[in-house]
């Protein structure tokens, strides 16, 4: 079984996280076309090479970030999503932007 | 210590009726009954020091989170932790285990003498404490203790983490699977005697109990009373 | 007693417990043999050679590998199929028998099928039996009789096997010289070490091969070896343990007895050594042919003389060492017949020589011919090899009962081959290399290739491969695959060695290609022009060994939840339903009242008061400044606006605004929200809120306290009735508490949150209370309703209750393409939100037409099947939808369903045709949802 570093509680077996499918950006809904939209919430790129992905460690409720090689499946490096999630989103009635 | 019996009390623990079954005496804790000892059973002092099974989910325990959590019990005059995953006594012997940045748990000691769960509990409200949010550690978990020297071993049977004592130092948490549930592990050692607080969600707790009992059998482990707790922390043995 | 036979006097032996004789029955034949044997060795002790059939043929077979590495020695115990003679520890009055044929072992009715074997290539079976159309249904019983291994005890009783983790620094895997001394240098570095080995001692080949002329050394260096290593206190050894397996990052799957070790390592060192390979020749499979290394272990593990009479077929100097071996133990060696043209002996070879053993270089053994009894090797026809693979047109028949192959090995491949190695084969020097392991694997001894230790020939020769044109050279024992099967695989198409695999099964049997692998890619590169290195050898994935499914599957978790109420329900009778881990009340009396009592329970919520456990609802804390702001997120609904002290219907879209769960979110203060999700979705429900907080980074908590609050449901013209009785301290006046209001107070002393919902269309009140207080809360409850006729309810009633009144199971009415507009639930949607997660994508399904809705149908045909759930709704004979629900109403006192149908004729006043129960064609008129109560009076009471 294959070990998963959590930024939280450390190196674990990997049965203790869910994997929470790759990391989006979500385009803005009240901007983007259709088309952008649609491929945002139905398409992951499934690239060969490095992908960052969400990942959960079940017992603590804690998500993380994971930089892994879909090749080779060696995991490169875990981080708090909070390193890329800093600041509070919001999406403005007015001019329908979502403010980051 | 005042005997009871667990259905005078209005809380009850999800094994109580195991409890009764295996002959057990209950005292008073907290408004409700904890297992004192079993009745013919021989010295559960000396079984804890080998392995023993405790039930104290009746205790009170407390729970709270958010980014204003750590400011907030420091001001109550709390000691924190410095890192996740790690606990410290205070000076009541409750004990606050540090679950992650932003979320503590706060366990009162075996012979109900800690005041600072009741008085946190009390002083909390959500428009007083900023940004910290209580939880509901009483109700959402059961709580065992699993004493004694082959206590790391009978785990290993259940647990995919290192729990032997050399490595996995007192004071210190897992938040892992036990037997494929949810559970924090708190290495919370009685005087020379290796102890770990278990607490896991309320609704698996007999589920549990009994997981674990079956891996304690090859070690001839069984359950006792917190009355073997205490004599074990107050008399390093 | 009788000594046995072929017994050789201590110190052979070392495994044997000579004061301990043991009983036991092979074939309904009583045997004796020691404490220590194998079923294989005692019975060879006692010249019984014969152990299994073969497959395909029923050829006899008998001891190959001594090792369990073979299928030869598959036999039956009472309870057991398909286990290994030669591994299997004989115990008192233990009861063998063979396996794999009709009639006795000895007599098998089965053998004639060999004679048909020339009808029967490879590929027999694909291209055989599919003709005509049904054909395969008869042959299929006929050849599965024939071809199973083994029989199933169906009477057998489960023993308990279990699991344990286990943590070391460095697992040392094969306890042989290598393995020993790479466990003490881990040691010595100050490692915790566990050193694991299948078999019941350490020492590995030093326990039964020759090193040194003398044959003195090896016990020597195994002495000094196994003292040293069981004097080390950072060694664990673990033996009879087999590590079955390498998966990512040093997870070793190690089985002992009735127990799987999951086993963690820093560091791997495997010490697996190397397999002896067979030669290829007609009749290679008699049994009295066996590698050299099984005749060593059956004379120094066992102390069993192999035979009387010996031929040694050699290609490497270990055969010297080996007849050394044989004619201490008083074998008569006639001659060892040597592959090499010009061998270069070494010391062991040169001083067997000097013991005048006859040797003919560049010969090779033809064929061996068996005796008159068919079942063991009497005689080998030796002829000069004249080029590769071909010999001589005559030959010299030798007669012996003994034929000791010695002609190459191949490393144990298996475990670094899936720790990553790469196996390459140099042709010119006939050896292999392991390449391309982690750091954190590494090898050590005759794994890493068996290299002579002076300057002497390979220990492999290149082709001990020697066709005949009566076939019978098996290059694969256990599938019963000769030369022509394998070259004929590779004529019909398949030349790659995983399809040669593939077509033929060869290396698919119990011993996994440990020895077909290397003749067949010998003989695939020879076909394709290839060399063997490009060829390769197919892989070969864990487990290494067969396992009992026991090990994977005993002790497994299975973890349950109750609510603190579960007694309860059992108390009064309750049938339990598990809903995910959850123990639920289905309905309360005995199995065969089922239905009676459902009903019995919905007429008593509708005329009295029920209470059922919702213990099962999550329940999810939102609280902070931005309480409100998230739920408008998160949620289809309008929140901001929703007052304190009031519920508000909280319906769940993903983010291709499918539903995927509904609640009710209940507004205890500004910033406080207290939502609940349905029993089987409170952790999926959690993690995606905790998922798009981390990224909103909004002034908010999450907190999952599902199991923190049990609760029950009070339903019926008399809830409120009954729950004045028990609390004092909110005004549960219908104005002052109306319907969807909740409030924070005391039950019967026990604090809790009330919650006026309309689930099952009645007066009702969810309260919920801390976990602990569950058992009392029921109790207090019951007692207070006696006068009112409370009884309690379970989920069935609940569902039939919550079907006439029309609302929706999420799960059950929905599926994975369910979208709010489909189940009627447009007006849960607030469209003038900036945005909520599913929002975007509803948009859009709202400016195009919906092709299905669901609709409330009734049955009123009496005489009809009740349609069930996933019954097809038809047009025509074209599937236009399925029901997702229906039940007897009692209320209504006929049939009410929920299913899918097509646009055009879903409304009020049309109807469906839904094939049933028996393919009966049911229809059924579509009505307004609904059924019960429309103008919602009763459960705003």
């Amino acid at each position: 079984m294959k070990i998963l570093n959590c930024p939280l509680n450390g190196p674990r077996n990997i049965a203790e996280f869910s994997y929470g499918g790759e990391l989006h950006r979500m385009p803005d809904p009240s901007k983007c076309e259709s088309r952008e939209w649609v491929e945002h919430v139905f398409f992951n790129e499934n690239k060969a090479g490095i992908v960052t992905e969400w990942w959960y460690h079940n017992a603590s409720s804690y998500w993380f970030l994971a930089e892994r090689n879909t090749v080779t499946d060696e995991i490169i490096r875990t981080f708090p999503a909070s390193d890329v999630f800093k600041e509070r989103v919001d999406f403005s009635k007015e001019t329908g932007e979502a403010q980051e | 210590m005042t005997t009871t019996t667990p259905t005078h009390h209005l809380r009850r623990s999800q094994l109580y009726r195991w409890h009764v079954n295996a002959l057990a005496r209950f005292e008073e804790a907290a408004g409700s009954a904890v297992v004192t000892e079993y009745a013919g059973a021989d010295n559960e002092v000396n079984q804890a020091t080998r392995l023993a099974l405790v039930d104290l989910s009746t205790l009170p325990r407390v729970g709270f989170k958010g980014p204003g959590a750590p400011d907030w019990l420091d001001q109550q005059g709390a000691q924190l932790p410095d890192s996740p995953n790690q606990a410290v006594r205070q000076q009541d012997d409750s004990l606050i285990a540090r679950l992650s940045d932003y979320e503590l748990l706060i366990l009162a000691d075996l012979n109900l003498n800690s005041t600072l769960p009741a008085i946190l509990q009390d002083r909390w409200s959500l428009a007083s404490a900023n940004k910290t949010y209580s939880v509901p550690r009483s109700d959402s978990h059961c709580w065992f203790a699993l004493t004694g020297a082959d206590a790391a071993m009978a785990l290993s049977k259940v647990c995919g983490v290192d729990l032997r004592t050399h490595k996995f130092a007192d004071q210190t948490i897992a938040q892992t699977s036990l037997a494929r549930v949810n559970a924090i592990i708190l290495r919370n050692d009685l005087a020379k005697t290796p102890c770990f607080f278990l607490l896991s969600d309320v609704s698996s707790a007999q589920y549990l109990w009994h997981a674990i009992l079956d891996a304690m059998v090859e070690f001839h482990g069984r359950s006792v009373g917190i009355a073997a707790l205490r004599a074990l922390e107050a008399k390093p043995q | 007693m009788m000594a046995s036979m072929n017994r050789l006097p201590a110190p052979y032996g070392l495994l044997l417990d000579r004061n301990e004789s043991i009983t036991f029955s092979f074939e309904n034949k009583s045997y004796q043999g020691y404490a220590g044997d194998t079923i294989a060795s005692a019975l060879a002790a006692n010249d019984q050679w014969l152990l299994s059939r073969s497959f395909k043929y029923h050829r006899p077979r008998g001891v190959l590998t001594m090792a369990g590495q073979d299928a030869n020695t598959l036999v039956q115990l009472p309870a057991d199929p398909n286990v290994l003679a030669d591994r299997e520890p004989i115990v008192p009055e233990l009861a063998v028998t063979g396996q794999n044929y009709s009639g006795s072992l000895n007599r098998d009715r089965s053998a004639w099928i060999e004679r048909f074997a020339k009808f029967m290539p490879v590929g027999f079976y694909y291209r055989a039996f599919f003709r005509p159309k049904g054909i395969w249904e008869k042959w299929v019983r006929i050849i599965r009789q024939k071809a199973g291994l083994g029989v199933i005890d169906q009477n057998y009783k489960p023993v308990y096997f279990d699991k344990q983790y286990l943590f070391y620094d460095v697992v040392v895997v094969g306890g042989g010289p290598a393995g020993m001394v790479a466990a003490l240098q881990a040691a010595d570095s100050g490692a915790e070490v566990l050193l694991v080995d299948e078999n019941p001692v350490l020492g590995g080949s030093l326990n039964y091969a020759r090193f040194d002329a003398q044959g003195q050394r090896a016990g020597v260096l195994r002495a000094k070896m196994i003292a040293d290593v069981e004097a080390s206190d950072r060694v664990d050894i673990k033996l009879n343990a087999l590590c079955n397996g390498w998966y990512t990052d040093n997870w070793l799957p190690i089985i002992q007895a009735r127990r799987l070790y999951k086993v963690r390592a820093g560091e791997v060192i495997l010490c697996v050594g190397a397999l002896e390979q067979q030669a290829v020749f007609h009749n290679n499979d008699l049994p009295g042919i066996m590698m050299s290394s099984a005749t060593q272990r059956l004379i120094h593990l066992y102390g069993v003389r192999p035979g009387k009479t010996a031929v040694i077929l050699s290609g490497n100097n270990n055969a010297y060492g080996v007849a050394l071996d044989l004619m201490d133990a008083g074998v008569d060696v006639k001659l060892i017949v040597e592959l090499r043209k010009n061998p270069q002996y070494d010391d062991i070879a040169r001083s067997a020589i000097a013991r005048n053993i006859a040797v003919k270089t560049g010969h090779a053994v033809y064929a061996a011919i068996p005796g008159p009894d068919k079942k063991h090797i009497s005689r080998v026809d030796v002829r000069k090899i004249i080029s590769e693979g071909t010999c001589a047109a005559q030959g010299e028949i030798i007669e012996c009962d003994l034929l000791c192959m010695s002609v190459g090995y191949t490393p144990a491949y298996q475990l670094p081959c899936q720790a990553g190695g790469q196996l390459g084969y140099d042709d010119e020097t006939s050896s292999f290399t392991l390449t391309n392991l982690p750091d954190s694997c590494r090898l050590a001894g005759s794994v890493r290739g068996v290299q002579p230790e002076s300057e002497t020939d390979s220990m492999n020769f290149p082709w001990p491969i020697f066709p005949h044109p009566d076939g019978k050279e098996f290059v694969d024992f256990d599938e019963d695959l000769q030369i022509a099967d394998i070259v004929h695989a590779v004529h019909d198409g398949y030349e790659h060695v995983q399809l040669v695999k593939r077509y033929s099964t060869c290396g698919m049997g119990p011993s996994q290609g440990r020895h077909s692998a290397l003749p067949t890619a010998r003989l695939v590169a020879k076909a394709t022009n290839k060399t063997i290195a490009e060829t390769g050898v197919t892989t070969a994935r864990p487990p290494f060994a067969a396992e009992r499914l026991a090990h994977s599957a005993g002790r497994s978790f299975y973890p349950s939840r109750r609510s603190n109420m579960h007694y309860r329900h059992l108390e009064a009778g309750a049938q339990m339903l598990q809903a995910g881990a959850w123990y639920r009340p289905a309905y309360y009396g005995p199995i065969g009242s089922k239905a009676e009592a459902i009903r019995g329970e919905v007429r008593n919520v509708r005329n009295n008061v029920g209470l059922v456990d919702v213990s099962t609802l999550g329940g999810i804390e939102v609280r902070g400044a931005d309480a409100a702001e998230f739920l408008q997120r998160i949620y289809t609904f309008n929140f901001t606006k929703q007052p304190v002290g009031r519920a508000r219907y909280a319906l769940l879209t993903n983010e291709a605004g499918v539903v995927i769960d509904d609640g009710v979110a209940c507004r205890f203060h500004q910033h406080h929200y207290y939502v609940t999700t349905t029993t089987g979705g409170a952790d999926r429900v959690y993690q995606n809120m905790l998922k798009w907080n981390v990224q909103w980074c909004l002034d908010v908590d999450v907190a999952n306290v599902s199991s923190a609050w049990c609760g029950v449901n009070i339903a019926g013209p008399y809830a409120r009735h009954v729950l004045e009785k028990l609390c004092r301290d909110v005004d549960l006046g219908a104005e002052a508490f109306p319907y969807m209001g909740v409030r924070e107070g005391t039950v019967a002393g026990i604090p809790a949150r009330l919650i006026r919902v309309g689930f099952v269309g009645e007066l009702g009140y969810e309260i919920h209370v801390p976990q602990h207080f569950g058992e009392a809360l029921w109790d207090e409850l019951m007692k207070a309703g006696s006068d009112q006729k409370i009884m309690p309810f379970g989920v069935e009633a609940q569902r039939v209750l919550r079907l006439e009144k029309g609302h929706i199971i999420i799960g059950q009415d929905t599926d994975a393409m369910s979208n709010p507009l489909e189940v009627q639930m447009s007006w849960a949607i607030a469209r003038k939100k900036p945005f909520f997660v599913g929002g975007r994508i509803i948009a859009e399904l709202e400016k195009a037409q919906i092709k299905r809705t669901l609709v409330g149908f009734v049955v009123n045909d009496r005489q009809a099947p009740i349609p069930l759930e996933n019954h097809l709704v038809l047009d025509a004979e074209h599937m236009v939808g399925r029901v997702t629900s229906c039940e007897y109403s009692p209320t209504l006192d006929k049939p009410v369903g929920l299913a899918y149908a097509p646009l055009g004729n879903a409304g009020a006043g049309s109807q469906i045709i839904i094939k049933s129960t028996g393919g009966v064609r049911v229809t059924a008129d579509i009505v307004d949802l609904p059924f019960y109560d429309p103008d919602n009076r009763r459960q705003e009471l």
